[in-house]
């Protein structure tokens, strides 16, 4: 087994010595800052340096590599003028991140001609082989990164996830951020009076105040999941098998699966979600358990009817 | 690691520097670190030395040094292992690197790797209040980008099945990565997260794609534009309480009150189960045989629960 501690380490030192060789100074503090070393890391890795070259292994034979007072020096190690090239991971990983950030909407025209300069040098017509797309539509999204620098309060009309109803709030956005195919923003919701993560795709309107608030010290990790709560509906649907998206698209539990359907409990606030998806689904679906939301795919499937006839 | 660290730079210093192929023997006789390895353990450390070489992005090849092809060399050319300069000034790599550190693949920064070797991250690449996770990691997600870009035949299991495929791009999209490629029953896309047992032919320059193919026009159609059904022009009226949220799907401007769209349907199911996840606050105005597929899906999902 190759550890990828040992392919990290050795891929850093390959890509050192190159841009120390190719400086007449290299300053300690920004080689560290550069690279993203460790103080004593750095030094490890030039001891490492150190006693590697061309057979033979003699002093002249050997590269050069110390710490000068606040200088790195390598030297005799001109076979590694340059790094060596990118993986296929290193380059998607660095074109995906590029094309996710301009996707966004975010982007400086800097990026852009970076992502197409990248894409010729990886490979020709890497633009038409690649394509990230981080969310649908990304409006608002650089209203809320700036309040969120900022530190300003953003007064949002809103359409509820789990209840399909749009209220008015004030929020305190910490962060802004894209999971699953949509962007959200985490902060104080002062509606509620407690943290909160809203899908940016479903606010409205947005209007940033004059106000400004406290940022908490420790702003928790984006993340995303329904937290089911006393007051929720629950139903039990059998899902057929070309419905089983539903499971990449709702927060529901599996209670158990074989190859001819799916049995889910599924958690809303109301009956609303759970009825619109039985409806769409039509004999995809199966109701087991549920009479709220049952009488509620009745009553707006009734409506339906008398409106299509 | 100390060990194989060294062992490791020494091997690429030889193969470098060394002007014909050397053969594994010569390696063992030269390169520091493998003296006084018996014969397997010997085998088993050159084995795993060459897997880092290439991890690390080192072209290793092996070349038969007389014409009987009896013994063969590794050679390492050192112009292809230098990386090209993609000639980024200041300000893109400042850009790259701020979008290194915001974008996440399956977990890890995605593009600190490549950064640096391009010279590493740009000072002020500070923390941003703005994040993006791709999900799946980069270890498939870059065999995959790999086969596409020398175009080398694939082969994995899809639900259950062995699929042999032909890969002529990759896409993120509403977060999930997808291959798209050819197979003996025409062009499909594929979730990577469901690729398994994936293996990547040898051979590089296999197939040729298609003239003009672009990943984005595969997959940026919606739902109800990705399928086979004959094109059907439909007119659908939304409520002023969805109109917003309807404009936001069809890529429209957002009206003032409601809002009566034109939309070219191609996969009728789809497009039905869309318009019925409005519930009442939507209805097909036309065609006929839409509005009765509409209410057919109605009356089934009555059926349901009754």
């Amino acid at each position: 087994m190759t550890s990828q501690r040992t392919v990290s380490r050795l891929s850093r030192i390959l890509a050192l010595i190159p841009y120390v060789l190719d400086r007449d100074s290299a300053d300690v503090g920004e080689i560290i800052e550069r690279f993203g070393y460790t103080e004593g890391q750095l030094t490890r890795d030039l001891n490492t340096i150190f006693v590697c070259g061309l057979p033979g292994y003699g002093p002249g034979d050997l590269m050069e590599a110390y710490l000068d007072e606040d200088e790195v020096i390598i030297d005799a190690a001109d076979f590694f003028a340059k790094a060596p090239r990118l993986t296929s991971s290193e380059a998607l990983g660095l074109l995906a991140a590029g094309m996710a950030v301009i996707g966004s909407g975010e982007a400086s025209p800097a990026l852009e001609s970076a992502v197409e300069k990248l894409g010729k040098v990886v490979m020709p017509g890497a633009d038409s082989a690649l394509t990230v797309d981080v969310v649908d539509n990304s409006l608002h999204v650089g209203t809320l990164r700036d309040a969120a620098s900022e530190q300003r309060v953003v007064r949002i009309v809103y359409r509820s996830v789990g209840k399909e109803e749009t209220t008015e709030r004030d929020i305190e956005p910490w962060s802004v951020f894209a999971t699953l195919g949509r962007w959200y923003v985490l902060g104080h919701c002062r509606l509620v009076g407690g943290q909160r993560t809203f899908r940016v795709d479903r606010i409205k309107q947005l209007e940033v105040a004059d106000e400004t608030f406290e940022r908490p010290d420790h702003v928790p990790e984006p993340g995303v999941g329904y937290s089911p709560s006393e007051d929720d509906i629950v139903c039990v649907i059998d899902l057929q098998p070309q419905a089983r998206w539903v499971l990449e698209y709702y927060p529901v539990e599996v209670v158990r699966e074989s190859a001819r359907s799916t049995r889910i409990r599924f958690h809303s606030p109301d009956s609303e979600v759970p009825a619109r998806l039985l409806l769409r689904l039509g004999t995809d679906a199966h109701l087991v358990e549920g009479e709220e939301v049952a009488a509620r795919v009745r009553e707006v499937g009734r409506s339906l009817l008398a409106r299509y006839q | 690691m100390q060990n194989v660290v060294e062992r490791v730079l020494n091997l690429l210093i030889y193969l470098l520097e060394s002007p014909v192929p050397v053969t594994s023997n010569d390696i063992r006789n030269t390169v520091h670190g493998y003296a006084d390895q018996n014969d397997e353990a010997f085998h088993r450390m050159f084995e795993r030395d060459k897997t880092v070489l290439r991890r690390l992005g080192v072209p290793l090849e092996l070349e038969a040094l007389d014409a009987w092809e009896i013994d063969e060399g590794y050679t390492v050319d050192p112009d292809r292992y230098a990386i090209p300069d993609p000639g980024l000034n200041q300000e893109e790599r400042l850009a790259l690197s701020v979008a290194a550190k915001m974008v996440r693949l399956g977990g890890t920064e995605a593009g600190v790797g490549a950064l640096l070797k391009l010279g590493g991250m740009e000072r002020g690449a500070g923390l941003e209040p703005l994040a993006a996770d791709l999900g799946e990691g980069p270890e498939i997600l870059g065999e995959l980008f790999g086969a596409v870009t020398e175009r080398r035949s694939v082969e994995f299991t899809y639900r259950g099945q062995v699929r042999p495929v032909k890969p002529y791009g990759i896409a993120h999209r509403r977060g999930h990565w997808y291959l798209v490629g050819n197979t003996p029953e025409g062009e499909r896309m594929y979730r990577v997260d469901r690729i398994s047992a994936l293996s990547v032919g040898s051979r590089p320059g296999a197939f040729t794609k298609p003239k003009g193919f672009d990943i984005r026009a595969v997959v940026n159609a919606p739902p109800w534009e990705a399928g086979a059904d004959p094109e059907v022009t439909t007119k659908v009226r939304f409520d002023s309480d969805v109109a917003w949220w309807a404009a936001r799907s069809l890529g429209m401007a957002e009206p003032k009150a409601e809002l009566t769209a034109t939309i070219p349907v191609t996969n009728r199911d789809a497009f039905v189960g869309w318009v019925l996840s409005f519930g009442n606050s939507a209805e097909v105005l036309e065609p006929g045989e839409m509005r009765k597929a509409v209410a057919e899906r109605v009356s089934q999902a009555l059926e349901q629960v009754s």
